[in-house]
């Protein structure tokens, strides 16, 4: 009896135990990586830093800065005004003490996405928080743009930092870090929508047991007026910081009129190196309107988990947006892991998975061949973007089909399922 | 009244006679000036530099008219004249015959020190492009439109072309390829359209062939200085073999004359004067000729690197916020000269302490901007943070 009653003790909480050590272990790694000569080789790749988010154009721009040259009047430095403001005041400069500052603010990201997850099962530890961290923090997606100080880890940081208040229901930490956010990237905007939505609703997962929204959309207008009034104050602190207006056309107007075509993951560089000049006002138009038509579809369809359609509209994001790195869609494949529910019913994710492989394999080989080597030209890197998008395309498919079907139920034998 | 109009028709005259022939020397002046400020000896009025480096002969047992030419061409360029500005010709490819011992190598000297041919040379006209007809389309500059922009001969009224000739020669011939030939004539002719048409500042004509003096003694244009390396009735003899190529490598007037070159660099003050004084008539082996009576300056205020480099100028002037808005050009080209000189301009020089100001004041004006944005930002989070 003594040996069963023995077996039965509970052992002690290894969950939180397990998250401490887990993120500690590989937040050092990090640093630890970060001391080898590897960020140096990747400061400039390609996949990892567009113009948008490269951390040589932000210290160009902080160097302009500092000498009295407007950043803005060439067409080298797109950041943010904010990113100028922080990094000539009080965060620092050299590459060094800035890749601590990546890792720890991956940290703070993995942190976050266990805050998100705790919320989402409204406990106060589980036992998959280690699971999640390390999902995050051991994303290659995720690490190497942090170790090449791309600064599409920060606005990562920045969306589940959001999504964390949004998640706990405080609407003005998570509306300001949005206004933040489009001020980083304007794709962030698509975000708008979900995210008033879930501050409207809870964050506890409703995916099996859909139903109309049950508050009215008018609650939604003072937190959308709160949101436009952080956003016009970034504004005019973006606006004394630069000196001018001229920041407004380098930075969103960069995302609006693709006027860098610097070779990236995504599929807007390639396709506007071939238009004619001719077309380009309207493609412009046709690849930003194909942004925005997603809002609204995925926010009605998930008008019941609010938390799913963000996740959604993130991997739409990460897929389509202008100037994309690795870690936008990163960041949608490392969410997956706060949505256990969905996974028996993914249709095909093994296939996902190993197109996700080819791409990444793919990716750095054919810019290599390209760039580098010269023996290949763009059409080779150009088809592994496509597969990249063929990759995250088929992720956000099946979490769709997936997020959709778990609401009809198990299988059940002898029924099939079939569309009206 | 007819003697009115008579009147008002002479006084138009007069005037108009009396401005131009007052003004464009004054004028010429003033550009003269421009180009001899601060004491440079120089007096050249150019201000881009060209090169036509013409091998006219083919064949593996001419390697050294191609390595003439390719020695030449890797002196100008080491001087400064890019790609873009050098027409290079060479009638036949010495570097991939199948005779060559070294492929993809062409060697002027016996000891195989340097690879003229090397990775980055450009040759705009080669094998059977390399015609009279081809060779006078460039000077003249008369070309099918659908001739590419690095076979052109792009130059302007300020521009000093360096012309270089070698191959096969006579008395007033040049042989082209082995099948037809140009004139003293025709070459004159050509300078002459070049002259019209307003395509050379000065042009320095270097040939070595057999009788090479008699391909300059047509010319009748202005401005133009021609050397050559041979007397009529007198041959040119080439410097060395290699054993191990089994041909001559060099031609003994250019060999000599790139010896000479070889010491000069981008800032040399060394003259044109001094080159033709270098010509020894034992080495070379026949008499080296210089024509020097189109040619408007003395030459010894020629310098070298008036034609065979392309060396800029640099004027620096004073820091930005020093400077009014009067026009200070910042470089004047043409002149050769690495000393960093500030520039002449009318500026009271009781000022600098003000424009340090300016600079002070705008650098804490910027700081504030950064700050108070950041405090801005800070009191925004902080504001928010605190709210429940």
């Amino acid at each position: 009896m003594t040996l069963m009653s023995s077996s039965k003790t509970p052992s002690p909480p290894a969950s939180t135990l397990n998250f401490s050590v887990v993120l500690s272990a590989l937040v050092a790694a990090r640093v630890a990586l970060t001391l080898t000569g590897l960020p140096d080789v990747l400061r400039d790749d390609h996949q990892l830093a567009s113009p948008l988010t490269s951390f040589s154009q932000l210290q160009e721009g902080i160097y302009l800065f500092n000498h009295g040259v407007d950043p803005y009047s060439g067409g080298t430095f797109r950041h943010s005004p904010l990113f100028l403001t922080l990094f000539a005041t009080i965060l620092p400069n050299s590459p060094r003490i800035c890749s601590l500052l990546w890792t720890l603010c991956d940290g703070l990201g993995a942190w976050a996405l266990v805050q998100i997850w705790r919320a989402r099962q409204n406990v106060t530890s589980s036992e998959r928080d280690g699971l999640i961290a390390a999902v995050y923090l051991f994303n290659p997606y995720i690490f190497l743009p942090t170790l090449a100080l791309s600064t599409s880890s920060l606005e990562n940081t920045l969306m589940l930092i959001l999504l964390m208040f949004a998640a706990r229901g405080k609407a003005s930490p998570a509306l300001l870090g949005l206004a933040f956010l489009v001020h980083f990237s304007l794709s962030s905007i698509v975000l708008l929508s979900p995210i008033l939505l879930l501050l409207n609703t809870d964050q506890f997962s409703h995916l099996a047991s859909p139903r109309p929204l049950a508050t009215s959309i008018r609650k939604v207008v003072p937190l959308l007026g709160e949101f436009v009034v952080y956003f016009c104050l970034l504004a005019l602190s973006s606006t004394l910081v630069s000196g001018g207006f001229a920041w407004i056309p380098q930075t969103w107007g960069a995302t609006l009129m693709l006027p860098d075509l610097t070779p990236n993951p995504g599929l807007w560089w390639y396709f506007f190196t071939e238009i004619f000049d001719h077309f380009r006002p309207f493609f412009l138009m046709v690849f930003t309107v194909h942004l925005l038509i997603y809002i609204v579809p995925v926010c009605i369809k998930f008008q019941h988990d609010a938390l799913y359609a963000t996740f959604i509209l993130l991997g739409i994001v990460g897929a389509f947006k202008a100037y994309p790195t690795l870690s936008d869609p990163g960041l949608f494949l490392s969410m997956i892991s706060l949505f256990p529910e969905i996974y028996p019913y993914l249709r095909h994710p093994i296939v996902t998975s190993l197109l996700h492989l080819h791409a990444f394999l793919l990716l750095p080989l054919f810019h290599h061949l390209w760039l580098n080597q010269g023996t290949g030209n763009a059409n080779f890197f150009y088809a592994s973007t496509l597969v990249f998008a063929c990759a995250n395309g088929a992720a956000i498919i099946d979490c769709l089909w997936a997020g959709l079907r778990i609401a009809i139920g198990k299988p059940v034998e002898g029924y099939s399922i079939v569309q009206e | 009244m007819l003697l009115l109009s008579f009147f008002h028709l002479f006084l138009y005259l007069s005037s108009w006679t009396w401005r131009t022939s007052a003004t464009s020397p004054d004028q010429e002046q003033i550009v003269r000036d421009f180009f001899g400020k601060d004491g440079s000896t120089s007096t050249s009025g150019h201000t881009n530099n060209w090169a036509v480096l013409v091998c006219a002969s083919r064949y593996w047992f001419n390697y050294r008219h191609m390595a003439n030419a390719l020695g030449m061409y890797r002196t100008v360029k080491r001087l400064g004249i890019p790609d873009s500005n050098i027409i290079l010709m060479l009638a036949d490819d010495a570097s991939c015959n199948l005779r060559n011992k070294f492929p993809g190598s062409v060697y002027a000297n016996p000891g195989r020190d340097l690879d003229l041919y090397g990775d980055n040379i450009e040759v705009d006209y080669r094998g059977y492009e390399v015609t009279v007809e081809n060779f006078i389309r460039v000077l003249t500059g008369r070309m099918e439109p659908s001739v590419p922009r690095s076979k052109r001969l792009l130059t302007d009224e300020r521009s000093n072309v360096f012309v270089y000739m070698t191959g096969h020669g006579g008395n007033e011939f040049l042989k082209f390829q082995d099948n037809e030939e140009i004139s003293a004539h025709d070459i004159a002719d050509a300078f002459e359209q070049m002259y019209q048409k307003k395509r050379y500042n000065e042009i320095f004509f270097m040939i070595d062939t057999c009788q090479a003096n008699s391909m300059y003694s047509k010319f009748y244009s202005p401005n133009i200085l021609a050397t050559g390396s041979s007397l009529v009735g007198e041959n040119s003899y080439s410097h060395k073999n290699d054993n191990d190529i089994g041909v001559a490598v060099i031609d003994a007037f250019t060999h000599y004359v790139l010896e000479f070159m070889e010491g000069i660099n981008k800032t040399s003050t060394k003259t044109m004067q001094d080159l033709f004084d270098s010509y020894d008539v034992s080495k070379i082996g026949s008499h080296p000729g210089v024509r020097s009576d189109l040619f408007n300056r003395p030459l010894d205020r020629a310098r070298i690197t008036d034609f065979f480099g392309n060396v800029a100028h640099v004027e620096v002037t004073p820091s930005i916020e020093a400077e009014t808005p009067a026009f200070v050009p910042p470089t004047t080209p043409g002149q050769k000269s690495e000393r960093a000189i500030p520039s002449q301009s009318a500026l009271p020089s009781l000022t600098t302490s003000q424009p340090l100001m300016d600079m002070r004041w705008l650098n804490n004006w910027r700081v504030a901007r950064a700050w108070t944005s950041v405090a801005l930002l800070g009191a925004l989070i902080g504001w928010v943070g605190l709210q429940k």
